[in-house]
């Protein structure tokens, strides 16, 4: 009786010591084996830098360039990597000093980079046999602002503080009624991209916001039922092209232009151009952006 | 096969057995509370330490699942805009604001590590190698067991967030559990130790007390009794152990009274004959032989006569003497035994001893009434006269009183003598306990012998006693 009952008891100390242990093998990793962390790979091969600017969110650029990154580099046979940052002025950079190689870049970074380090255009998409866009006013759904003059006290979004649908448009507008955003709004905010522009205003974070006509027409064939309404839109801008840092070898840069122009004839280009939600590339003038140029020279003459 | 399992489960409990029975009622109440203390304890440690650990770490792992997406997903903007600082910021508040983080990292699609809270001492390279084909991937470290989950960033195209949980407070958290329950227990096995002791002690000292006085009772010692200490079962064993001792302390005490009292009885007895034989001699030789001799001297007489008529005188003399002598003959015999007891019943014999108890205590009047209307046994009638003689003879030598009444009467199948006096009276309690007077004593022997019963009553003012045989 004694030993059955130490038997029990050990038993069951036993069972408590091993408490929850699993039967399955546990691998057992060694943390304190350290080297340096695995860096990103210098392949042999450099590889071309696309930028893109975020007119869209990360996510959003990724979704829509993906298919046009790994189209180019197929067709050159070198890696295509795309290179993001926050804000326009972060890519002008990059342009200008060579990290990168091609932009897609907004109207008027497109033409401070071209005044001021020698940007130069490649092409421009075309949308439904157009080359144009334009900045939407945009408001909740069920607001009862009709223009920018109702917006007057409420709180705006801007995109970048360098877009020309995001800010310098909006600005011309409330600087045509004799103010300025500063004084106008009672406060402002930087969304730093379209979409999430729009979403701050269907979300009634902020009571309205001047986006790219693109992105919001994306944006309503994605999501129908969007809560927002355009309540003023601006006269058309030139759509905002590809362009080529002035570093790239002209060689190169021609190729890449044949390329773009190409592609709509291409059919293995087909599903780039979907994601793209665009017919084509077309070739473009610099004097094309001269609105622009004109717009930035009212609203914001020296950056 | 199973006529060998039996055998040996016989075996087994018949083993049980003799070890259960070999051991104390303290050995037994003490291993039950031992034995039940301990398992229970033991049990409920066992089973709250199972529980505690599994619930803690499905919410280790459901804390590691909710702490890896968010790192996902707030991981999106840093590493597409290439923003190295916000991604180690990101990591370094993820590793501040949750607890069990051990460490977090971002892997880039391509494989590069992004960034990670392992500081400037180098990345454990071998994280790398883990076979993330599920979300989550338990190993052992020399910093104890981690779970590791991995969540793909942006659909994978941006890298993977990686976040690991240690076990490690969890284990102690646990350890911590586990040890107070067994300090519980362990209390609780100490506490029940010390109340087992108390109660054994509680139970058995009754018994052991009990034994001893067995034993005392047994060795001959009848005043020994157990102590009474409580009023449970054990006590009530007590309590009728004490009462059969004291019974029997009783009726030892009695039998060697009766005992003493008889051999007192035998001895008097034994005097009285030898006395009423000196009695019988001296009658013979002081009566009859004086009257014999005389006999004998006037028939030597008779045969010298000088004439006839001397001769017929001396002859009438002669028969006077024989006539007193058969007389006092007849006396000797009847006072050895009343032969009118046997021939005319226990009235007559009565009412002839009342008038010669006149004669010898003339001064003392006796009443008698007799209503005796059946005969009794001849023992019974034997025992009821010798009684009333006794009783009577006592009141005339030690009442001082002046008068005895004898009242006899059949009732309901008894039959009742009273024999009071008008004396002084005397203890009655006293004399019986002393056992000093054997006439009250052979009275009560005499009244048992027939199923019968005496009973005394004294006071200053007269004695009366009480016999009742059954008729």
């Amino acid at each position: 009786m004694k030993r059955q009952v130490a038997t029990f008891i050990a038993v069951a100390l036993l069972a408590g010591a091993c408490g929850s242990a699993d039967a399955e093998e546990m691998p057992f990793v060694d943390l304190s084996l350290r080297a340096p962390a695995p860096a990103a790979g210098t392949g042999e091969i450099t590889p071309l830098r696309v930028a893109v600017a975020a007119i869209l969110s990360p996510e959003g650029n990724i979704e829509s360039y993906g298919a046009l990154a790994d189209y180019l580099g197929m067709r050159l046979g070198r890696p295509v990597e795309i290179v993001q940052r926050r804000t326009y002025q972060e890519i002008n950079d990059l342009l200008e000093s060579g990290d990168v190689d091609i932009g897609f870049v907004c109207t008027s970074a497109y033409v401070r980079g071209h005044d001021d380090f020698g940007l130069e255009l490649l092409a421009v998409p075309q949308i439904d046999r157009e080359t144009v866009y334009y900045s939407d006013l945009i408001v909740a759904a069920d607001s009862s602002a009709v223009g920018m003059a109702d917006l007057r006290g409420g709180t705006f979004a801007f995109t970048d503080p360098i877009s020309t649908t995001g800010r310098i448009y909006p600005t011309s507008l409330v600087e045509q009624l004799g103010e300025s955003p500063a004084t106008f709004f009672s406060r402002t905010v930087f969304t730093y991209s379209h979409d999430r522009a729009i979403a701050a205003v269907a979300e009634g974070v902020v009571d309205a916001a001047a986006v790219d006509s693109l992105v919001l027409d994306f944006a309503f064939r994605r999501n129908p039922e969007l809560n927002v309404k355009v309540i003023d839109r601006s006269p058309a801008f030139k759509i905002p092209p590809a362009v080529v840092a002035p570093g790239v070898a002209p060689r190169t840069a021609v190729e890449l232009q044949e390329l773009l122009l190409a592609i709509a004839t291409d059919p293995a280009a087909a599903s780039v151009l979907t994601s793209l939600g665009i017919d084509g590339f077309v070739a473009v003038e610099d004097q094309e952006y001269d609105a622009v140029r004109d717009l930035i020279a009212r609203v914001d003459p020296t950056p | 096969m199973k006529g060998d399992s039996n055998l040996r489960d016989g075996l087994l409990s018949n083993r049980a057995k003799q070890f259960l029975g070999g051991v104390s009622v303290r050995t037994k109440i003490l291993g039950i509370v031992l034995a039940l203390t301990l398992v229970l304890g033991l049990g409920v440690t066992w089973q709250v330490r199972t529980t505690t650990s599994r619930v803690l770490v499905d919410e280790l792992d459901a804390r590691g699942t909710a702490v890896v997406s968010d790192l996902a997903a707030r991981s999106v903007d840093p590493i597409l805009l290439n923003d190295t600082f916000a991604l180690h910021q990101l990591l370094a508040q993820t590793m501040a604001n949750h607890q069990d983080v051990a460490y977090a990292f971002v892997v880039a699609a391509d494989g590069s590590v992004l960034a990670h809270t392992f500081g400037s001492g180098g990345f454990p390279v071998e994280l790398i190698d883990i076979d993330h084909t599920s979300a989550k991937v338990v190993y052992e470290s020399a910093q104890g067991r981690i779970h590791d989950f991995a969540e793909p960033v942006f659909e994978g195209r941006a890298g993977t967030a990686r976040v690991g949980m240690s076990e490690t407070r969890l284990r102690s958290l646990v350890g911590g559990i586990t040890a107070q329950m067994l300090l519980t227990t362990l209390a609780v096995a100490v506490f029940g130790i010390g109340a087992a002791i108390s109660l054994t002690w509680l139970l058995t000292r009754p018994i052991l007390d009990l034994v001893a006085t067995t034993r005392l009772v047994g060795a001959g010692d009848l005043s020994a009794r157990a102590r009474h200490w409580a009023q449970d079962e054990i006590g009530v064993l007590a309590r009728a152990f004490n009462h059969m001792v004291a019974d029997l302390e009783d009726s030892q005490a009695t039998i060697a009274d009766k005992e003493a009292a008889r051999t007192r009885l035998l001895d008097q007895l034994i005097t009285a004959q030898e006395e009423e034989r000196k009695r019988i001699a001296r009658e013979l030789h002081d009566g009859v032989g004086q009257a014999l001799n005389s006999l004998a001297l006037g028939i030597s007489s008779l045969a010298q006569a000088k004439s006839p008529e001397v001769a017929a005188e001396q002859a009438a003399q002669l028969r006077g003497v024989t006539y007193e002598t058969l007389h006092a003959v007849r006396q000797l015999g009847r006072e050895l035994r009343p032969s009118v007891l046997d021939d005319l019943g226990l009235a007559e014999a009565l009412e002839h001893y009342a008038a010669e108890f006149s004669n010898i205590y003339p001064e003392f009047r006796v009443d008698t009434h007799l209503d005796l209307e059946v005969r009794l046994p001849t023992t019974v009638e034997t025992a009821l006269y010798r009684m009333i003689q006794e009783g009577m003879t006592n009141a005339a030598r030690h009442s001082g009183g002046r008068t005895v009444s004898v009242l006899v009467s059949q009732r309901n199948g008894w039959t009742q003598a009273i024999i009071e006096d008008d004396g002084d009276g005397f203890d009655t309690d006293a004399v019986q306990r002393s056992g000093e007077s054997v006439g009250i004593y052979g009275m009560r022997e005499r009244a048992e012998l027939v199923g019968g019963r005496v009973r005394f009553e004294s006071s200053s003012s007269g004695t009366t006693v009480f016999v009742e045989v059954p008729t």
